[in-house]
């Protein structure tokens, strides 16, 4: 039996590499193609892959983390009331299983800053800046100093702010902030530096206080954030819900949530790189079929004689899904290697600076950098596959019906 | 003691349907017994090919039975008739006879490898046919670039190469020469009497017919005469 299976499969391969080599020129055409349409989709799916990951990446970097934990009532009152306790101990132990780049706590609370000159609403972030090498702050340019530690007493600006305000380093602004007992306070800070971002919102917006500084000035010992960096671009599965069972009383709030409008174009790029992998692979289909129905109809008469001699009809069928299948692979190598070398080409990334105002609207970084993600690779190898069983199926079945009396008389 | 190969009972074939029907063959009975070299003869048209298209199961008649061994053909599958062909039955048709790409010993080996043959054996069995049709110095040519009358041998190499109990040979001789004719004929001959292969030949070719051991004449899809040559 193994012996008469071997015996076949020989035969077949063998006038299926040599059916195709007879018509070299058009198979060279369409193998071609195929290796096109795969480079097409590898190389297009990376930078938009890329494109979405970077888009992930600017939302968790830019002090939101892949998950974030509050007091339950905080998204709706953004207030120091809204917060609860720092255990650092606590939440070491809590996390230390998981795979984590870091964590870092936070007080997030809206201030009104008010230079000599101009007065602007903003964000006060109080931070401990030994805790936020998982977060932008890390690796913002700063002109000035930074924070020295979590009870500095100074404050970090925006430059687009310190423009608004016409103040520059070293002077005082006041800070108007709603203290733990929900009264305005008034609390003067020596800006210590500015820094610049990508994002002009963000340096519009956010400035940087010691978290314990804020603390004493709120009279009170709480934080409202717990943000979690994992070492993955992405939640690992079961990320979110491990963190809401370690944190009963805390409310986890992922990327997604936090940013709902990427999280929105997140999801609408994996629906449009599955799209997009579709429309190539449909179009491909049809050259495809087209292909081998010609190959067929020129074969009628060796078709018929093999039948006649005893050839079964599957072997003809499994003659014209070879062929197919051979053209696919060859494609899918040809394809895939052509893609290693494009991206290499493209491994710097491509510059968006001179698109800088869409850039930031999309929360994209100024360079795009592909990504292979190897699920999308896996489904083109799968969809390769498919797609040259699919387009043999029709002619093989042609080929299978021939009667090989009158395909031999053809 | 004859021992009956293949047995035709009333069989007709008509192509076509009503007013355009054609009748190719009408009530024809005959039997083969293993040994035989019979030449079915007669005019263009009158139904030789088809004949030899229903003895050789690649053909169902419209009307009548054809048994083979025994079994009645329109009793089997079209699985089981095209393992018949493979196992029992031998083709050389009258054009197109190998496959192009392979070269005449694949188009050979073809046949056992459908058979499921081992390579070794395959290989040796290749070469001994044909080195036996004294064909062995063109075998790993292109069946393309093989003359005619090589095609033919190959093709008749091809067909005894799986040892079948039956060889058909369609008009055979309709693209040789003389000489190449004469050849072939003797090389049948001599399958059929050394290696005890039946065979049987459609052919409109005196010549041919005067090889063979049985003519059967067939004139508007009937037999006319059915006579041993001497």
């Amino acid at each position: 039996m193994k012996q008469t299976v071997s015996s076949r499969v020989s035969l077949i391969y063998a006038l299926s590499v040599r059916n195709l080599w007879r018509q070299r020129r058009r198979n060279t055409i369409l193998l071609v193609s195929v290796i096109c349409a795969i480079t097409g989709v590898v190389v297009l799916n990376s930078l938009i892959r890329g494109m979405q990951l970077q888009m992930v990446d600017q939302v968790v970097y830019n002090l939101n983390g892949h998950i974030t934990l509050h007091a339950a009532d905080y998204r709706s009152d953004r207030a120091i009331t809204r917060g609860f306790l720092e255990d650092s101990d606590e939440f070491a132990r809590k996390l230390e299983s998981l795979n984590l780049a870091g964590w870092a706590t936070r007080i997030k609370i809206p201030a009104v800053v008010m230079s000599e000159r101009e007065t602007r609403g903003v964000q006060v972030v109080g931070l401990d800046p030994a805790q936020e090498d998982i977060s932008v702050v890390a690796d913002l340019p700063i002109e000035g100093s930074f924070l020295v530690n979590s009870a500095d007493t100074r404050i970090v600006l925006g430059r687009a702010l310190l423009t608004q305000l016409q103040t520059k380093v070293g002077h005082r602004i006041v800070v108007v902030m709603q203290d733990i007992n929900s009264k305005s306070i008034e609390v003067g800070f020596q800006i210590a530096g500015i820094y610049d971002s990508d994002s002009e919102g963000m340096e519009k917006h956010v400035i940087f206080a010691g978290k314990g500084a804020l603390q004493n000035f709120l009279d009170s010992e709480s934080i409202t954030e717990l943000s979690i960096r994992f070492n993955t671009r992405l939640i690992p599965p079961n990320g979110l819900e491990s963190i809401s069972q370690s944190f009963p009383n805390l409310e986890a709030v992922d990327w997604k949530n936090i940013d709902p409008i990427i999280a929105f174009m997140y999801e609408s790029i994996n629906a449009m790189v599955y799209v997009w992998l579709a429309i190539v692979f449909t179009a491909l289909v049809f050259g495809l079929m087209n292909t081998f129905i010609t190959a067929v109809l020129e074969r009628t008469q060796e078709i018929g004689l093999c039948k006649s001699m005893g050839m079964k009809s599957s072997l003809v069928l499994y003659q014209v899904v070879t062929e197919s299948l051979i053209i696919m692979l060859l494609g899918l190598v040809g394809g895939l290697i052509l893609s290693w070398g494009v991206l290499q080409l493209l491994g710097d990334g491509i510059d968006l600076s001179a698109f800088a105002a869409g850039v930031e609207m999309l929360n994209l970084a100024p360079k795009i950098r592909p990504a292979v993600v190897w699920q999308d690779i896996n489904i083109v190898i799968v969809a390769t596959v498919s797609l040259a069983l699919v387009a043999s199926l029709y002619p093989a079945i042609r080929a299978v019906r021939l009667d090989p009396l009158v395909a031999l008389r053809d | 003691m004859e021992i009956e190969l293949l047995a035709l009972y009333d069989v007709s074939r008509i192509y076509g349907k009503e007013a355009t029907q054609v009748h190719a063959l009408t009530d024809v009975s005959l039997s083969i017994t293993k040994g035989e070299f019979v030449s079915i003869v007669g005019p263009s048209g009158c139904g030789k090919s088809t004949l030899l298209n229903i003895m050789g199961a690649l053909d169902q008649p419209t009307r009548g039975a054809v048994h083979f061994d025994g079994n009645s053909l329109s009793e089997m599958s079209n699985g089981e008739l095209t393992d018949l062909r493979l196992q029992q039955f031998g083709f050389v048709f009258q054009a197109f006879n190998l496959l192009p790409v392979l070269t005449a010993a694949e188009n050979v080996q073809f046949i056992l490898q459908l058979l499921g043959i081992a390579r070794n054996e395959r290989q040796s069995r290749t070469r001994e046919v044909l080195e036996a049709l004294g064909l062995a110095d063109v075998a790993d040519r292109p069946a393309t670039e093989l003359s005619g009358g090589q095609q033919q041998r190959v093709a008749i190499a091809r067909a005894l190469v799986g040892e079948p109990a039956l060889l058909f040979a369609d008009e055979p001789s309709a693209n040789l020469d003389s000489t190449a004719t004469r050849e072939l004929c003797e090389l049948l001959r001599q399958i059929n009497t050394d290696r005890v292969i039946t065979v049987v030949t459609a052919t409109h070719d005196p010549l041919v017919m005067g090889y063979t051991n049985r003519s059967i004449h067939l004139e508007d899809g009937r037999v006319v005469e059915d006579k041993t040559n001497p």
